[in-house]
């Protein structure tokens, strides 16, 4: 028998194999899915609620005020939509146009970089099934994936069998992680832990290059020759290897070239891939999406038919710099997300915040309208970590707006 | 508020590393303004050679500071082999965010994992509420 | 996990005899065995001075429940449903190869040991483990590859 599968949106994962027991529109079990998973599937609860100024009004004020702010704003910023539908991000895109806005999302300040350079075709790519059906040696780097999406090694990276990797996990798969800390990824991984200093991962990717091609390997924090080889040699034979890249590893480097670089050396003595560890359930959404419509996967501003671009034009520069005078937050936090010494400069413009639940940001909105869950109390279409696009529906029903009705309806009052 | 008593209490240069925490994102999905989520974010955790410096023992709370913030966290001890002093870890938060500088070299990305502070005791004082 | 000295310091310490044993120690080591459950003694379970220890050692046992064949405990505080065990199992990697065997949902939920249910590891048909029974080995697969240790046998 066909069973009912959900999505779960809980990070970028995107399992498509969630079983939901509901009732009343209330969900009582979940199946199969993380503790985030869970939480995530079973936070919604609440009524609609619409406010202006602290005060609760209805519908039609609320979405009226949200206009009035962006027609009244010269160079509005338009941030967020990493929990929101390929669909929802297209309207956005269509909004910030409209409104000569300066356009941007999370991961400005995360994986942004990778993402572009990968839809450049800077790297060689494959998709989690790949992974699942032919990996035999994973790289964790900088990247925990127990905490930030926990069915990785489960589901895809390590664990399951796959069409080419019948005989499971102790005989045919290898999971490295290099990090600055023994994290819980790094704990399964065992002997394949090569813990850096913090800041090393140039250093260490230089290492593992001139590895690589049987020279001494070297770095100013003396990490063990002998293991670097060792590890260099694990690589070497790889038939099929992935690099997974995570936020240690970009915080890291100044620029991608090492990383760039890492994968050229593998990838003349090996086979590797490399995947983003995504951890919004449709940041990558955004960035293709923005992508195909300018280029850029983050960082814009419209202005008389142009697209500028530029790390000046990311939420944390813009603010800096007050460039921006007015913000519509869609399904984020920045109050609680950027440091505190940038975040403050929000206090001093008119924000509208897009939120399922009461944020900091939205506590301090002009006006907030609490949305529908995304991929919970409503549907759509969204892209995973590794780029394959994924269809849900809702799994139970709610009265409160979904944001891609709640911008439509915007968009109308403009 | 006794600044006295902070200026003798024995105080340590730390490099503060951020992570992820499963438990902690999931109090956040359930609650970001209850208590589990903040018992999960307002916590360092260090070394315990430096908890013993101080003379801090685990649960106690203690004062990060730099020239961007200064917040109130509980302190732990980090369970990470081998000794890592003047290393802390803590989990990604707004409280880690108070201590982030907003100097980014023009890149859009601030420093979030690495953060430099000092810490001494709080002597008993509650940890940082946050708010704006 | 504790010890029988440990759960000994929770009991009453007053040698009473009503769980059946000699002495609160025996009690605690047959505590540990899984032999008798805290509710076996009646002092630490009605008088209310006990209230917190009954508490807090009811609740080091809860998780064993259903799992005391095999000595398999899942810490439930500890787990956060990864699925790592689930997919690890030979048992469950055996009885359903293209549902959890492959890192999906189970196909066949009914023979499989361990699933996810709520974001935590739920143990069943412990019988059909490996540790389990005439040709019993020491299979440690879902001990290993638990990020948090959230299993143990004891």
């Amino acid at each position: 028998m066909e069973k009912n599968y959900y999505v779960c949106t809980g990070c970028g994962m995107l399992c498509d194999d969630i079983e939901v027991e509901s009732e009343k529109n209330i969900v009582n079990k979940v199946h199969t899915a993380c503790r985030v998973g869970v939480a995530h599937m079973k936070e919604g609860r609440e009524s609609a609620v619409f406010r202006v100024d602290d005060k609760p009004v209805d519908e039609a004020t609320a979405i009226s005020e949200a206009a009035a702010i962006l027609k009244n704003a010269k160079n509005p910023l338009i941030f967020g939509l990493g929990t929101s539908t390929n669909e929802t991000q297209k309207l956005a895109i269509e909004l910030a146009r409209k409104t000569s806005a300066t356009l941007d999302d999370t991961s400005s300040f995360c994986l942004g970089r990778v993402v572009e350079a990968l839809l450049q075709n800077k790297f060689k790519v494959c998709t989690l099934d790949d992974v699942r059906n032919k990996a035999d040696v994973t790289i964790f780097w900088g990247a925990d994936p127990s905490d930030s999406h926990p069915r990785h090694l489960s589901k895809h990276s390590y664990f399951p069998r796959g069409t080419e990797k019948q005989r499971g996990w102790e005989e045919e798969r290898t999971a490295i992680a290099i990090d600055v800390r023994k994290s819980h990824t790094a704990k399964i991984c065992g002997n394949y832990f090569f813990q850096i200093p913090p800041g090393g991962d140039a250093e260490f990717i230089d290492a593992l290059i001139a590895g690589l091609s049987g020279k001494l390997p070297k770095t100013s924090y003396n990490f063990p020759p002998k293991r670097i080889l060792e590890l260099a040699n694990i690589l070497k034979g790889a038939k099929f290897g992935v690099v997974f890249v995570g936020l240690g590893l970009v915080y890291s480097l100044e620029n991608l070239e090492p990383l760039i670089r890492l994968m050229d050396a593998l990838n003349e003595k090996a086979n590797f891939h490399l995947i983003p560890m995504v951890g919004h359930y449709n940041m990558r959404g955004f960035n293709e999406n923005l992508f195909e419509e300018t280029g850029h996967v983050n960082s814009v501003k419209f202005e008389d038919g142009t697209v500028k671009h530029g790390p000046e034009y990311s939420i944390v520069e813009s603010l800096k710099a007050k460039t921006v005078d007015a913000a519509l937050i869609i399904g984020s936090d920045p109050l609680s997300s950027l440091p505190r010494s940038v975040a403050k400069n929000l206090l001093e413009i008119p924000v509208i915040s897009l939120d399922p639940c009461e944020t900091l940001t939205s506590r301090r909105a002009k006006v907030y309208i609490n949305t529908a869950i995304s991929g919970v109390e409503s549907g759509g279409s969204a892209t995973r970590m590794d780029g394959v696009k994924v269809n849900f529906k809702p799994v139970v029903e709610t009265t409160r707006l979904s944001d891609e009705a709640v911008l439509k309806k915007i968009m109308e009052a403009l | 508020m006794d600044f006295g008593s902070f200026l003798k209490a024995p105080e340590i240069k730390v490099k503060v590393i951020t992570y992820r925490d499963i438990f902690q994102d999931k109090a956040m999905i359930e609650n970001r303004f209850g208590d589990d989520y903040r018992d999960r974010s307002a916590v360092i955790k260090l070394d315990p050679a430096d908890l013993k410096q101080l003379s801090v023992k685990k649960g106690d709370t203690v004062v990060l500071k730099n020239s961007f913030g200064t917040i109130v966290v509980r302190a732990e001890e980090s369970g990470y082999e081998p000794s890592h002093r003047g290393i802390a870890y803590m989990p990604n938060s707004p409280w880690s965010n108070m201590l982030v500088s907003d100097e980014t070299g023009g890149t859009g990305i601030p420093k979030f994992k690495d953060i430099s502070a000092t810490v001494t005791s709080a002597k008993g004082e509650k940890v940082t509420e946050i708010g704006f | 996990m504790t010890n029988a000295m440990e759960l000994y310091q929770m009991l009453p310490k007053t040698n009473c005899k009503k769980c059946g044993k000699t002495s609160c120690m025996a009690f605690a080591v047959a505590l540990m065995a899984r032999e008798l459950t805290p509710e076996d003694c009646p002092p630490l379970k009605e008088e209310p001075k006990y209230k917190e220890s009954y508490e807090k050692i009811s609740g080091l046992f809860k998780p064993s429940e259903g799992a005391t064949e095999t000595g398999l405990i899942v810490h439930e505080d500890l787990c956060f449903g990864c699925g790592n065990c689930v997919v690890a199992c030979p048992v469950n990697v055996a009885n359903d190869p293209y549902g959890v065997g492959s890192g999906n949902a189970p196909k066949n939920a009914g023979k499989l040991i361990l699933t996810i249910e709520d974001g935590i590891v739920k143990a069943q048909n412990v019988g059909e483990c490996r540790r389990f029974g005439k040709n019993k080995i020491l299979c440690n697969g879902c001990i290993v590859t638990c990020p948090v240790e959230a299993i143990e046998f004891v």
